[in-house]
């Protein structure tokens, strides 16, 4: 068995420092990893992220994340992930990692990901300049995604997105603004591989469980949505042939 | 569509406030619910601190001064969980 804690959004900044790091400090004692579904700041500022760094950093356990939109809004991605990377944390975008468990061996593969909308109700590759780029952008994104989590050799198959690869754990959002908070292409490129868990965040106002077309099981682990420094998940440890 | 006396209409009111609270820097927040009622505004949703919460009042009150704003703006709680999921 191996023991996934999880939360996104926490979207830290001075003002929350401290917060998270009693429930944090008993991790050791409750998982074997954690993992950050992205929005750990504010603003994606360097100052943000060194808050980051140090209610995140030097848990006694792997912390491994994705980035989120709010990540991104000042521009300030490759110093955003250095301070991370510099505290340990282990920052994927279309890339995995292996993590040795005592349970056996995790792999993780993760992408921020991006809107786009849901089978049937979707945006196109179509039309003007921007809305090409914006479906590309999903494209490539899950695209990234499913290579990432195919190129793994692990005993349990994790994929960690900011944004939602199912609308099921989107109930409770606005129909209307569905299509910004994910896209069904990360959910194709989780069930193109042996995946056991898809871990996202990005809906505050979503529900906790959902499951792809494929029948992976996803979690909405969104900071306002399980009401808790993080959730903790038990995995069988299935092999994955 | 309700009008509040010679205001803009309830749409627009709500419109531009969702767009402060997420592009203003100082409040960067895309969570909360604001519903223009007779009685004033009303916001609803979770930050994550008593200062965001604040902030976003000081906000709103300062760019609509003459309205009566209700909160119900909650800190989201940030304890260690008690239970797990098991997934087999």
């Amino acid at each position: 068995m191996i023991r996934i804690a999880a939360v996104g959004d926490v979207h830290l900044d001075a003002d929350v420092l401290g917060r998270f790091r009693p429930a944090l400090e008993e991790l050791p004692d409750c998982a074997d990893v954690l993992l950050l579904a992205g929005d750990l700041t504010r603003h994606g500022t360097e100052s943000e992220a060194r808050c980051v760094a140090e209610e995140f950093g030097g848990l006694g356990v792997p912390v491994v994340t994705v980035l989120g939109n709010h990540d991104h809004q000042c521009d300030q991605v490759p110093q955003v992930v250095k301070v991370l990377e510099d505290a340990g944390i282990t920052v994927l975008e279309g890339t995995g990692t292996v993590l040795d468990c005592p349970g056996g061996r995790l792999g993780v593969a993760g992408v921020k990901g991006f809107g786009g909308g849901f089978a049937g109700r979707c945006a196109s590759d179509f039309g003007e300049p921007e809305m090409k780029s914006f479906v590309r952008t999903s494209n490539e994104s899950a695209a990234a995604l499913g290579e990432a989590l195919r190129g793994l050799d692990c005993d349990l198959l994790v994929a960690l997105t900011h944004y939602a690869p199912v609308p099921d754990t989107l109930a409770g959002e606005p129909l209307e603004i569905y299509p910004f908070l994910g896209s069904y292409q990360l959910g194709q490129a989780i069930d193109s591989a042996p995946t056991a868990l898809a871990l996202h965040g990005h809906a505050h106002a979503g529900s906790e469980r959902g499951v792809t077309p494929g029948g992976v099981r996803v979690r909405n682990v969104a900071h306002p949505v399980i009401k808790q420094a993080y959730s903790v998940f038990h995995l069988g440890g299935d092999q994955i042939d | 569509m309700t009008e509040h006396s010679a205001g803009p209409p309830d749409a627009y009111v709500e419109a531009e406030i969702q767009r402060l609270l997420t592009e203003d820097p100082d409040v960067a927040e895309q969570g909360i619910t604001v519903v223009h009622r007779e009685t004033g505004l009303v916001l609803t949703g979770e930050v994550e601190s008593p200062q965001r919460r604040a902030e976003i009042l000081r906000r709103v009150a300062e760019r609509f001064p003459d309205e009566a704003i209700t909160s119900d703006i909650g800190v989201i709680r940030t304890q260690a969980p008690v239970q797990v999921e098991e997934l087999p």
